[in-house]
């Protein structure tokens, strides 16, 4: 029982940082009121991105970097569009995940099914790893788990709700005309923010191709881009809220796991529904059933919204 | 000096004329990337013309194309007309496939009562699958784009399940894909079955349900303004419904053409993107039905041009980008399309744009 728990959990923090990480940056592209409908084929490129840089210098960590910087790199041609130009965001999004799982799949192509030799390897902290169940589960996994559920949330979390740029990037979202009126730059940071949610995207793309699934092929993503967009609307749009949703979702898909290794009498495909089963439970309980429920975990009021300066 | 200013409406000119101008800055980066990569590109352009509407072969193709991309484009235009997005498009394709292979697997009888019966078992199952979308849609304001994409993934893994499962062809033995049915849609010219000519007749009717009955005027108005139809005594709610549901009956009709028509078996992946590429038809139609026709053929001519790039040992899913591409430009395009110069007389200094 201990040892299936104790499986349960390693599985669910190692696959779950791949929504934790691309939905704390989807947290930032929506607060700022840009929604951001691109993360699955951001997701996808940097996937891509990794595995092709890791084969061919083989250090992981460089892989990561370029990655997160092919991510930002299809933000801001999403941002370009959508925040530059006011184009409509749904369609600058739709059409970002296209360019994101065709262009991976092309770049993608010569490495598709080829083991990453590098990849982030797990690593046991020593006395905290004794501890049954949160010990394996927390303490030996690759080192990008802390950043993923502590520190990145941490840091987007102080940047939004404990500092004066923080409270300008929610009037951005909430009210652009107003944020406009008091002398706040309402492009510029929807730009950089969108730029800095699809980074992280990237970075997820990464994490799911060098930690969780050591290799890249097509349709490896499997709409994970697609429940971190969900998962924000989940987590009330809080940074933190959405990295636990990650977790919370990792053991969805943990469970569907671990009924195949052990061999349940229940078909590998209809296993694999669960998460995207569960999301759909998640996100449609707490709207039915806000009237009931306390307050707060709304969404920007200007979010999708373009602003128009000059339609007042 | 005149300068650009952002009016709230765009004419139909102004938008074909940027629109061509992205289509053109599309083919163009296309191109470049394709020269950097060391390819022929007037070479795959000859091709690309000969596999499209250079041959009978192409001609062929490019209908076989447009049959599913016509119901997959209407139905999304038709939540368009609603203010809504059918992102599931893919789901109830697959959907649509399940119903016409269940009743052409397990019901036996000529194929001139099958047929319209694996239709209606289509479109059925099509509109079970996005009734929980547009109940939560219509009722509790739940975002549709996610609800009834998230249940493409289900739609995917259930066709795969029964493709390998329950419904796995017993008798040659094939992996990932159900036994052949046996009745389907009958050819009409070369490959191209009688789906193509019916696909285009439900557009031409979808256009005139939309234009002319009194419940196509009601979804537009609702789709306009929700608060002029509900002061107006027209049942948003309902009217939220009705249009998702006719949505997924359509994407799922799709699915049965394909399914009876060009694959004739269930199989994992069957939709092929489809679904999606539904979403880029009805942007490009605008939300007008008869336009969803052009818009499905130059859907078709992308695809038929990934096609060609597949034979040069490009990965097939590569056309996505070029999909992406053309429907990032276009929303571009129809952006820029709203900003028309003006003399500077006419600005009214206090509210022009800084």
């Amino acid at each position: 029982m201990i040892g299936m728990l104790t499986a349960l959990l390693s599985t669910a923090v190692l696959s779950g940082g791949v929504l934790a990480l691309a939905s704390v940056g989807e947290v930032m592209a929506e607060r700022v009121g840009v929604t951001n409908l691109g993360v699955e084929g951001l997701v996808a490129l940097g996937a891509a991105t990794a595995v092709l840089v890791a084969i061919s210098t083989g250090n992981p960590w460089l892989a990561l970097l370029a990655a997160t910087a092919v991510g930002a790199l299809g933000g801001m041609v999403f941002a370009c569009a959508a925040v530059l130009v006011q184009a409509s965001q749904v369609l600058c999004g739709l059409s970002v995940t296209f360019l994101g799982i065709g262009l991976s799949a092309a770049i993608g192509h010569s490495v598709a099914g080829e083991p990453v030799p590098v990849g982030l390897a797990p690593v046991t902290v020593p006395v905290l790893s004794a501890i049954p169940i949160i010990g394996p589960a927390f303490f030996t996994q690759n080192l990008l788990i802390v950043p993923t559920y502590l520190l990145i949330p941490a840091a987007c979390h102080w940047l939004l709700f404990h500092t004066r740029h923080g409270l300008n990037m929610r009037a951005v979202g909430e009210n652009p005309a107003a944020a406009d009126a008091a002398g706040i730059p309402v492009r510029a940071i929807r730009f950089w923010y969108v730029t800095l949610g699809a980074a992280l995207a990237g970075a997820a793309g990464a994490y799911l191709s060098l930690a969780v699934i050591p290799s890249w092929s097509e349709g490896m993503v499997a709409g994970r881009g697609w429940i971190a967009v969900a998962l924000v609307i989940f987590a009330g749009f809080r940074p933190f809220n959405a990295a636990a949703g990650g977790l919370l979702f990792g053991l969805i898909s943990a469970i569907g796991f671990l009924g195949q290794a052990r061999g349940w009498p229940i078909a590998a495909p209809v296993l694999n529904m669960l998460p995207y089963i569960g999301t759909l439970a998640f996100i449609m309980f707490p709207v039915v059933f806000r009237r009931v429920g306390r307050r707060g975990g709304e969404a920007p009021a200007a979010l999708g919204e373009p602003y128009y300066r000059s339609v007042r | 000096m005149s300068r650009f200013q952002r009016f709230p409406t765009a004419s139909p000119r102004r938008i074909l004329a940027c629109r061509a101008a992205a289509l053109f800055v599309a083919i163009a980066i296309v191109g470049l990337v394709l020269a950097a990569c060391g390819r022929n590109v007037g070479e795959l352009g000859r091709l690309v013309l000969i596999s499209t509407i250079g041959s009978r072969f192409g001609l062929e193709d490019l209908a076989l194309f447009m049959s599913p991309l016509l119901l997959t484009g209407s139905a999304v235009t038709v939540t368009r007309r609603m203010g809504l997005w059918n992102i599931g498009g893919e789901g109830q394709f697959y959907l649509g496939a399940v119903g016409a292979a269940g009743i052409g697997l397990f019901v036996h009888g000529p194929a001139i009562l099958i047929l319209p019966l694996m239709a209606l078992a289509a479109m059925l199952c099509g509109m079970a699958w996005i009734a929980l979308p547009a109940l939560a849609r219509a009722f509790a304001g739940v975002n549709e784009i996610i609800t009834t994409l998230l249940l493409n993934f289900v739609a995917s893994l259930l066709v795969y399940w029964l493709a390998t499962g329950p419904w796995r062809d017993r008798v040659t033995g094939a992996l990932a894909s159900s036994g052949r049915l046996p009745v389907s849609i009958p050819d009409m010219w070369g490959v191209v079955h009688w789906g193509f000519p019916l696909g285009l007749l439900i557009v031409v009717g979808l256009a005139a349900v939309m234009s002319s009955t009194r419940w196509g005027y009601e979804v537009r108005i609702s789709g306009a303004s929700a608060g002029v139809a509900r002061y107006a005594g027209m049942p948003v709610k309902l009217r939220i419904i009705s249009a998702m549901l006719l949505s997924g009956a359509l994407a799922a009709l799709a699915g049965m053409f394909e399914v009876a028509g060009t694959v004739h078996r269930l199989q994992g992946g069957m939709a092929d993107n489809f679904g999606y590429l539904g979403i880029v038809v009805a942007v490009l139609a605008r939300g007008s039905c008869l336009a969803v026709i052009p818009a499905a053929l130059l859907m078709a001519l992308i695809l038929d041009v990934g096609i060609v790039l597949q034979t040069q040992q490009v990965a097939a899913t590569a056309v996505l980008a070029i999909t992406g591409l053309v429907l990032l430009l276009v929303a571009i395009a129809d952006e820029c399309a709203h900003y028309r110069p003006v003399t500077p007389a006419i600005v009214r200094p206090a509210r022009s744009a800084s």
